[in-house]
């Protein structure tokens, strides 16, 4: 032991008090040799100091005979390795060890004793076990007391024969539902830690972080919580209801369950405030007398989820809103064609003929994901039916929002099914020019100009149908523009201008 | 159809000319005159601010991609009784408005009539 103080390893204080003590001590190396031992323990042993120092301990060390020594020696040895390797201190409550007695005529016989033992790790500056001091103390006595105390009376059963037995072998079973619940801790803790939730342990009143595995770290953006009262820990969840719930379960007990809940966290140390969604619940952690001792938290994160119901029910309005506006249009169409069609097959032909109008800018639509067209092709889609050597149309690319497009669809099927009716396409001979150009690069404005020519001779209408109604109706309310429609003798003219750049097309 | 309402005048703001059409027409029907149609919201708060004449209103809630309720409020402020129409469904209007007589498109004769004679506190 000197040796070892010399080396500074351990001080001069312990190790006086380490010889001198009337308790048995030993100190044992990594590798269980004896690295030094005191007085008491060789006089209990029977030993000298040179016959064990740098040997290995159990070679020295006799159990005794049988089964019960190399059981004796595994739990010894166990507890000896499992300082060394997680630095904290041991014990092991009763373990028979046999040693030798000599007796008067010198010869040595085993006698069994009964130990209580305790290993305490000791270690160098830097936190390294360097050696594993036991400290036993011989209970003997105590387990001879309790063994004569239990065999005093007859067993009155077989089945109190075996729960009535002796000390020795309740405290095997303690010792070993200790390791059996060291072992389903360690598993628990290991599960907890490879959650794909996170799950959090705080502990008392103030709700102290005690475990964090790292689902929950990531949540918070691996700040150091260990040790932390939450509301130090994670100052910003202050005003959000938190800390208060967590009181709540403290005080009362009863679990809290939080759905989709909407957290303001940082995500980095001082970092903004980013918003995300939770499934979590506060579960009450009760000691052993049923007091509440902590709070288990365990959740996981929803934000996808609940984004992703978010825009699906705005979808689901946006799409009923629409459909709902879809069919007042087809309803208007309806009635205002039947008001002009006392005949049924020629409203239906008609009607027909609308909606495909209405169907075909739809489409048009639906490939450009609703984001607009081009008028020349509106004007293809919606004369397509015709002779393009007859329906000429020229102008450069102009792109159209969703609104304007579907109101341009129906203002060039009215006008192709009047002239297909009465107009220039009524006759063999007369043709259709559509020209447009884009005037006022800085406010924007479209002029198109529908002329028809050769057509049968044009007399203004008696009265205005629906068509002329609803092109004049069109262009300047829902597109802010112009229209005028002339009924010259060679054929009809119409000059529609309208604003491209309003702020509200959609 | 009855002519309860006949001889009013009504404020239409809705921005799909297709839909004003239909209203015009089935305002006709009930012997009723439009005033309007308008299609913007700025429009609207125009007839109201120059002192128009008019008994009533049937707004559209969405109006060119702006909410109706600033008309609402104007409307609410000189007492003409107004009635709302809208594509959304009865979840569609603020806690403000809810409860409001409102009709759903695609919309009935009798719907738009029945709603108008119920703000205008008129009975068959």
């Amino acid at each position: 032991l000197k040796e070892l103080v010399k080396s500074g390893d351990l001080g001069v204080d312990l190790a006086t008090a380490f010889d001198a003590s009337l308790n048995p001590y030993m100190l044992v190396t990594p590798e269980l040799r004896y690295a030094g031992v005191n007085e008491a323990y060789l006089t209990a042993l029977g030993t000298t100091r040179e016959a064990v120092i740098g040997k290995p301990v159990f070679d020295v060390f006799d159990a005794g005979p049988g089964d019960q020594g190399r059981e004796s020696v595994r739990l010894v040895k166990a507890s000896m390795e499992r300082v060394f390797e997680t630095g904290e201190p041991d014990h092991i409550a009763l373990v028979r060890f046999s040693v030798p007695v000599r007796d008067a005529n010198g010869e040595t016989t085993h006698q069994d004793r009964y130990w209580s033992a305790s290993h305490t790790p000791l270690k160098n500056a830097a936190g390294q076990v360097l050696y594993v001091l036991q400290h036993t103390t011989d209970v003997t006595e105590l387990e001879l007391l309790c063994q004569r105390a239990a065999s005093a009376h007859e067993p009155a059963s077989a089945l109190e024969a075996i729960v009535g037995g002796g000390m020795m072998e309740r405290t095997r079973l303690v010792q070993e539902n200790n390791r059996k619940l060291e072992v389903e801790r360690t598993r628990l803790i290991d599960m907890f830690m490879q959650a794909p939730g996170f799950v959090a342990v705080l502990t008392g009143p103030n709700h102290v972080f005690e475990l964090v595995n790292p689902a929950y770290a990531q949540l918070i953006g691996h700040r150091d919580v260990s040790g932390k009262p939450i509301r130090d820990a994670l100052p910003e969840l202050e005003g959000q209801g938190f800390y208060e719930f967590l009181d709540d379960v403290y005080a009362t007990g009863e679990p809290f369950e939080g759905k989709e809940s909407l957290v303001q966290l940082q995500h980095t140390p001082g970092g903004p405030l980013t918003s995300v969604y939770l499934n979590f619940i506060y579960q009450p952690i009760r000691d052993v007398d049923g007091q509440i001792a902590g709070i288990f938290v365990q959740g996981h994160e929803v934000t996808a989820n609940v984004r992703a119901a978010q825009r699906q029910k705005l979808m689901i309005d946006e799409l009923n809103h629409r459909v709902k506006n879809t069919l007042a249009t087809v309803q208007s169409i309806a009635m205002q064609t039947a008001r002009s069609h006392e005949d049924p097959r020629t409203f239906a032909e008609s009607f027909q003929s609308r909606l495909m109008a209405l169907s075909h800018t739809h489409d048009l639509l639906t490939r450009s994901h609703w984001e607009g067209a081009d008028l020349t092709d509106i004007l293809r889609h919606e004369t397509e039916a015709h002779d393009p050597l007859r329906l000429v149309v020229n102008g450069p690319p102009v792109a159209l929002g969703p609104a304007a497009a579907l109101s341009l669809g129906m203002i060039f099927h009215e006008l192709a099914t009047n002239a297909a009716k009465y107009g220039a396409l009524s006759n063999p001979d007369g043709r259709v020019f559509v020209d447009w150009s884009v005037a006022n690069q800085a406010d924007r404005r479209l002029a198109i100009e529908w002329r028809e020519l050769d057509g049968p001779p044009v007399a203004p209408p008696t009265r205005r149908g629906f068509g002329s109604r609803l092109i004049e109706r069109n262009v300047r309310h829902d597109l802010g523009g112009e229209a005028e429609l002339t009924y010259a003798a060679e054929g009809l003219r119409a000059a529609i201008t309208l604003p491209l750049d309003r702020g509200h097309d959609q | 159809m009855t002519q309860a309402l006949e001889g009013r005048t009504i404020l239409v703001v809705e921005d799909e000319s297709l839909v004003a059409m239909l209203l015009e027409t089935i305002l006709e029907d009930m012997g009723c005159a439009t005033l309007g149609p308008v299609s913007t919201i700025d429009e609207a708060l125009a007839v109201i601010a120059d002192g128009s004449a008019f008994d009533g209103a049937l707004l559209d809630v969405n109006v060119a991609g702006k909410e109706v309720f600033p008309v609402a409020a104007a409307l609410k402020e000189r007492g003409v009784p107004f009635v709302f129409s809208t594509g959304y469904g009865e979840g569609g209007l603020p806690e403000e408005w809810r409860g409001h007589p409102t009709i759903q498109k695609p919309f009935t004769e009798d719907a738009v009539q029945q709603a108008l004679m119920r703000v205008l506190g008129v009975s068959d």
